[in-house]
């Protein structure tokens, strides 16, 4: 047997992050009283390390490592920097948040690096184990942290849900993947993709473990119907772990979808395409309707990540007409990849809101404690309303152009294909949005025009104020100047 | 038919039957048993089809470790199977639907000639003094070196998970902590205050 | 980026940074700092200008995008610069004005607590107003075009618990509605048939454009050009006040006087002649649309300068003489005159501003007060605006020489050569422009700086209105420094700039490929065969009709104010429908009031009641709503928190999925 000697160099950034990972948790097990602020300021180096290896060590072109398990290329090392940089936002979030309610315990930080690391190595996989182990890594590190509050049944309840629901999921993706291996005999990306595409059968095999892949993806996403868990799950944990839930996740299981769907399986365009544009449709319709009736607001920021995924499964749909790719290809997969970062700044910004009014013993769930923020603080009652404006997909925020990109990702589809189908998907997605617009705006309107029912001071210390200033106003700088992160997303999907 | 395909039908009908008996008897225990069971199987299967590590693997690792685990923890919890069993008669015609859904459209695809035998043909016959063992290690070494690594991980979250949800300090616990005794002070078990004498007058 | 390319960013970008900083951090760093930076950022704009334009004279030109913002399709929406020496001069004349004006405003707005702001928003006028005269696409055009009328809007209502004030900036900025209405619809109609907003691929695509036609009413045929043509200009004439959209501009007066002569004399007002020199290829193929342009021009000239005749404010009065000299650059671009409109645009903006700075120095002369009337014999109280004044005046009137005399002169004369739809009657209204021009300067003039001191009585009765401090029986005296020394600056070159520029401007073929004039159109060669030098046209400009008419108006204001003051009140009893008249502006804004405004009130009201209360929010707010909320409250039903449910669902999404796709297998 021919082994070749893997380049480690390709894989130095989870290589990084899990060496520092367990540094991290032996020094946390001998500093005691410091464990904490050592732990934190340990996992926030690690992430910023990585984010600048991923962005200084990567090479070019694409190349493998690992025998085909780990693909190194500019999709993934952007992708990951964006991951990385989104978790230390976390952790700087929710750092107070879960002092105040002293369950910020070393593990809680290690187990958030973990996260990030199965974040990593998922976004670089190019083989199904890697892919399923970097998911689990992922999902479990998850799993115990929305439960991390563990005197809380409510946190221990969304724990047990999403862990069950996950582990369900996880067994539908395994089943799909093995199917995979049945049919083409590999497990490797590319090699999966070569044997489908030398078959040229329409193979109902194929399809079949396709299906199950999807559930396994679309899971992740929270797209319906196999989103049941995310409002709960968005509501139960603590607050800072539904930051991360909601972020950084998403731009892993984009890559995962991405990888797969497209690299892997896009012989089968024409079958998933149209799953997708299901999924697609019946997350942004029910996403949005739901979230109307929503009164807690981290359950209303659920539905309308829900929404915001469909959206982004709708630009990835868009790439393929008829089984065949063309140039609009790229502009469709890179309107879903800016809809994903964009989303992911979004999320961070809203969520960090409600863990700014958030404090020792008071948790700011509901739409109404955000009622007459613009009293007690109209910095931060403007920077809610950039949040708002932006997710709302209002001109001229980041959110605004990812819905629009996507949208012209789907028209352009249309004209190509001359189906009207695409069209009336449009129509659609932008009646929904109008749909969506309410809710937004509705928390602005308490902001602005109720009186505040709790009018002690925010407490938020200084960096934690800094941080999320500077992430509502990049929403808005982004929005002003979205070209740039468009032509990055097209440039990193071209190569 | 010969001898191997009889014990193949033989340990695939056991194997059913246990699993249904996992999920059909009321009774944990029991179900915990038809695990065993349909583990055992399973591993014979697997021995049929000449991956004898993998069969002793599971024998020894879910059966020897996880299953009596499991018994435990089964044991020791007073579960009330009735409860647990509410609402089940009122979902079942639905429940029944899909599977029946599900099945007929798996049996679609697993029936057809894509699965058949001949689109799976067996494996080459392996060479004399072949170790599946060794190939199996030699692999996870070398190409799958990463996500054998990568597993290690995920039980390492896994421990540290269960660490972090389940284990608590308890309070008035007596423990004494020798790092502290050693690094105690005369200053910090005697303190000498000055008083004023008292003046009378 | 190359270098010249920063340096065309510095040029919009310091007054920017100094509008932000004095407009955010205006309370934080104080009045003296925030006056500081922002002319500091206008002052480097003003040198980098200065550098571009030596660049520019040595024969280098840029034209490139930036920065591209957004994509639609193959429409790109792009930042990027079009320098050559038609921008370099308007980059010139913007900047200088601006450090004027920025000077003169420490002094004229001293006492105001709205110091910061106001600096704040005469930098942000900077930085629009040159992102609009170096665009290189309609786009950013259009984005300066908004955006110093936005900020004009600002300045117009700066004193904004003046309910006049407030009625004035309201005006203006719905007047500039429809203008930009006009505006919109050419860049839409551009980009409509050539599928690009970039000025070079627009004007590359001329000859297919111009032959093409769209129906409008019907089936009439309109030459495409013509209708792109037309609707552009009706934005130009929203912004640089044409019949019969100049209502807002004498309104506008109600702004401080600084901005006056910034925003509303010398700079913005003049955005749409720059436009439409810019556009000067499309205008060239189009003659009824410059036939359009010429008699609307002609219009404003003349009749705008009557209604200055008879104002006694102050500031109206050299409003409507605005009104009257944007008229006479717009004729300038009906007869293919572009340069000789530029020039004039040039030289206007530096005696124009010249002319309202000092009627602001007057004004702080007067402690506020406006009223020509109450004035009278200031020249030996306030000797520098007094000359200044005088130099600024007779720039106005054309006197030879100075610099309106070259620019108006050239306009004159042009009228007479052009063969334009139209031209005898511009060069009917021009030439008694002239007349009307030099009799309200002067009127204005006498009234003011000579004649009797009428201001003690004056004193008297402002003091109730205004109690600007004690100084009831105080005779008006010099205003400081930093008041008099933009006069003096903006003197120079209101004398020499006309007899310096007029060589390459008009004749030399200075402005290059930056205007195109079709020769059959060309009403500057029959001039330019004609003159030899500078000093020759002035020497020869003494014995022309035009400055005999300027003389005469001179004269008679002399005889109406110095001598017999009397006059003027009989002939207007005399002549009093017409006086009545002029009275009422030709009665524009009761004709606006009564029909455009209570009309759209009317139509407003018909679609509250019948179009948002019964059908928007009754059927479709609160209708969708119910349907909505019905909606998400049976979802909520879904959610129900059993685990198996959701389990249950995951299946389903499974076997949906699959049924789907293995019956298409």
């Amino acid at each position: 047997m021919d082994f070749v000697m893997p380049d480690f160099r390709l894989a130095a950034p989870e290589l990084f992050v899990a060496a520092m990972s367990l540094v991290i948790l032996m020094v946390t097990s001998f500093a005691k009283s410091r464990a904490r602020s050592a732990a934190f300021w340990l996992c926030e180096f690690t992430l910023l390390a990585a984010v600048f290896l991923t962005l200084f060590s990567g090479t070019v072109d694409r190349a493998q490592t690992f025998s085909g398990m780990y693909i190194s290329d500019l999709l993934g090392g952007f992708l990951k920097a964006v991951v990385c940089l989104s978790v230390a936002v976390v952790l700087q979030y929710g750092r107070a948040y879960m002092a105040d309610r002293k369950i910020d315990s070393p593990e809680y930080y290690i187990l958030v690096l973990f996260a990030a690391l199965g974040m990593m190595v998922l976004i670089s996989a190019s083989h199904f184990v890697s892919i399923y182990l970097g998911l689990e890594l992922m999902s479990l590190a998850l799993y115990a942290l929305v439960a991390i509050d563990r005197d809380n049944p409510r946190s221990t309840e969304a724990g047990m849900k999403y862990f069950v629901l996950g582990a369900l999921a996880s067994g539908l993706l395994l089943y799909g993947m093995s199917m995979l291996y049945g049919a083409t005999g590999s497990l490797q990306i590319h090699e999966i993709s070569q044997r489908i595409y030398e078959r040229s059968a329409n193979d109902m095999v194929v399809v079949f473990g396709l299906v199950f892949v999807l559930v396994g993806i679309a899971f992740k996403l929270g797209v319906v119907p196999f989103h049941m868990w995310v409002p709960d799950v968005y509501h139960g944990a603590p607050t800072a772990v539904t930051l991360l839930v909601s972020s950084a996740p998403k731009i892993a299981a984009f890559a995962m979808a991405f990888r797969i769907l497209v690299l892997g399986l896009f012989d089968l365009a024409e079958q998933w395409q149209m799953m997708l544009m299901l999924l697609a449709v019946g997350s942004i319709v029910l996403g949005n309707l739901a979230a109307v009736a929503q009164t807690n607001i981290k359950r209303m920021l659920a539905y309308s990540g829900i929404s915001h995924m469909g959206f982004m499964l709708l630009g990835l749909m868009s790439g393929v007409v008829k089984g065949e790719g063309g140039t609009y290809a790229v502009n469709a997969y890179s309107s879903a990849m800016f809809y994903a970062v964009a989303y992911v700044m979004m999320t961070l910004a809203a969520f960090g809101m409600v863990i700014l009014l958030s404090r020792a013993g008071f948790e700011a769930e509901n739409v109404d404690d955000f009622k007459g923020l613009n009293q007690r603080s109209p910095w931060f009652a403007g920077m809610m309303l950039i949040v708002m404006f932006s997710m709302a997909g209002i001109p001229f925020f980041v959110g605004f152009f990812a819905k629009l990109s996507v949208l012209q990702a789907v028209v352009a589809a249309g004209n190509v294909s001359g189906q009207a189908l695409y069209y009336w998907l449009a129509g659609l997605a932008v009646l929904m949005s109008a749909v969506g617009a309410y809710y937004y705006l509705r928390v602005v309107k308490v902001m602005y025009f109720d009186d505040a029912v709790d009018t002690s001071p925010l407490t938020a210390t200084l960096g934690t104020r800094t941080l999320l200033s500077a992430n509502a106003l990049s929403i808005a700088a982004v929005g002003l100047l979205p070209n740039w992160l468009m032509q990055i997303c097209a440039f990193t999907l071209l190569h | 038919m010969d001898f191997t395909l009889f014990l193949f039908y033989a340990f695939a009908a056991v194997l059913l039957g246990a699993s249904v008996g996992v999920i059909a008897s009321r009774n944990s225990v029991h179900s915990a048993l038809f695990l065993v069971l349909a583990f055992f199987n399973a591993a014979a299967i697997w021995m049929l089809l000449r991956a004898e590590f993998l069969a002793i693997a599971l024998i020894l690792v879910y059966v020897g470790a996880v299953m009596v685990l499991f018994l435990f923890v089964v044991m020791m919890l007073d579960i009330n199977v009735e409860r647990i069993r509410q609402g089940f008669w009122s979902y079942l015609p639905l429940g029944l639907i899909v599977a029946a859904i599900l099945f007929i459209e798996m049996a679609l695809v697993v029936g057809g000639k894509w699965a058949g035998l001949d689109a799976m043909p067996m494996p080459a016959e392996p060479a004399a003094g072949y170790s599946n063992t060794k190939a199996l290690a030699w692999l996870m070494f070398t190409d799958f070196a990463y996500p054998f690594e990568l597993a290690s991980f995920v039980l390492l979250v896994a421990m540290i998970a269960a660490v972090a949800l389940t284990l608590r300090a308890r309070a008035g616990n007596k423990a004494i902590d020798p790092a502290a005794q050693i690094a105690v002070k005369a200053s910090d078990r005697l303190r000498i205050v000055s008083l004023p004498a008292e003046k009378s007058n | 980026m190359s270098e010249m390319e920063k340096l065309y960013l510095i040029v919009p970008l310091a007054p920017l940074v100094g509008a932000i900083f004095a407009g955010l951090f205006g309370k934080l760093i104080g009045r003296t700092a925030s006056h500081v930076v922002t002319i500091l950022g206008v002052a480097v704009a003003f040198v980098a200008s200065v550098v571009v334009f030596q660049d520019v004279q040595a024969g280098n030109s840029y034209n490139g995008s930036i920065y591209t913002w957004a994509t639609a399709g193959d429409l790109r929406l792009e930042l990027g610069f079009l320098i050559d020496k038609l921008t370099v001069m308007m980059m010139l004349v913007v900047t200088f004005v601006s450090l004027m004006v920025h000077i003169y405003t420490i002094g004229y707005m001293h006492a105001d607590p709205g110091y910061q702001r106001f600096f704040s928003y005469i930098s942000l006028f900077t930085f629009s107003m040159l992102m609009l005269v170096m665009s290189n696409n309609f786009v950013q055009l259009f984005f300066g075009w908004e955006a110093v009328g936005l900020v004009s809007y600002l300045l117009i209502g700066f004193w904004y618990t003046k309910s006049t004030a407030i009625y004035a900036n309201l005006k203006a900025f719905l007047v500039n509605r429809v203008g930009d209405f006009g505006f919109l619809l050419g860049i839409g109609l551009i980009a409509a048939h050539t599928g690009s907003l970039d000025y070079a691929t627009v004007f590359s695509k001329l000859p297919e454009l111009s032959v093409k036609t769209i129906s409008l009413f019907g089936d009439s045929a309109w030459p495409l050009l013509t209708v792109v043509c037309i609707c552009l200009f009706v934005g130009a004439m929203g912004k640089s006040a044409q019949v019969p959209l100049h209502v807002w501009l004498p309104d506008s007066m109600e702004g401080p006087t600084p901005i006056s002569a910034l925003i509303h004399a010398a700079t913005m007002v003049t955005a749409g002649i720059f436009m439409v020199t810019r556009m000067s290829p499309l205008f060239e193929v189009s003659e009824t649309a410059r036939a359009f342009v010429l008699v609307i021009g002609a219009t404003t000239a003349l009749f705008m300068g009557f209604l200055g005749i008879i104002q006694n404010d102050i500031k109206r009065v050299v409003a409507y003489s605005t009104l009257s000299q944007l008229g006479y650059m717009t004729v300038a671009l009906g007869v293919s005159a572009y340069s000789a409109a530029v020039f004039h645009l040039m030289t206007h903006a530096f005696f124009k501003a010249l002319l309202f700075l000092a009627a602001g120095s007057v004004i702080i002369g007067m402690h506020h007060e406006q009223d020509i009337r109450r004035m009278g014999g200031l020249w030996k109280r306030m000797p520098i605006t007094w000359i200044t004044s005088l130099i600024g005046s007779l720039a106005l009137i054309g006197f030879p020489f100075m610099a309106g005399f070259f620019s108006k002169d050239s306009i004159i004369e042009a009228v007479a050569a052009s063969h334009t739809l139209g031209a005898k009657y511009a060069y009917a209204c021009v030439l008694i422009g002239v007349f009307v021009t030099a009799f309200y300067s002067f009127r204005m003039y006498f009234l003011v700086f000579h004649g009797r001191e009428r201001f003690h009585a004056a004193h008297a009765e402002a003091h109730d209105d205004h109690g600007h401090g004690a100084h009831g029986g105080e005779v008006p005296h010099e205003s400081p420094w930093v008041v008099w020394l933009p006069l003096v600056l903006l003197a120079v070159p209101s004398v020499v700039i006309g007899y310096l520029a007029i060589g390459p401007m008009l004749f030399g073929d200075w402005f290059g490929a930056s205007i195109v004039v079709h020769e059959g159109n060309n009403a500057l060669a029959h001039l330019e065969a004609h003159f030899t030098s500078a000093f020759g046209m002035a020497i020869h400009g003494f014995m022309t009709l035009p400055f005999a008419l300027a003389m005469a108006g001179v004269a008679t204001a002399a005889y109406f104010y110095l001598v017999k003051p009397e006059i003027p009140a009989r002939i207007a009893t005399a002549f009093g429908p017409v006086y009545r008249l002029l009275e009422n502006k030709y009665y524009f804004d009761r004709f606006n009031e009564i029909v455009f405004a209570a009309g759209s009130r009317a139509l407003g009201k018909v679609f509250w009641k019948a179009g948002d209360q019964a059908v928007i929010d009754g059927l479709l707010v609160n209708g969708t709503a119910k349907i909505i909320g019905g909606f998400a409250q049976i979802i909520r039903y879904f959610q129900t928190g059993h685990l198996y449910q959701y389990a249950f669902t995951i299946i389903i999404g499974v076997v949906v999925l699959l049924a789907f796709w293995g019956s298409r297998g």
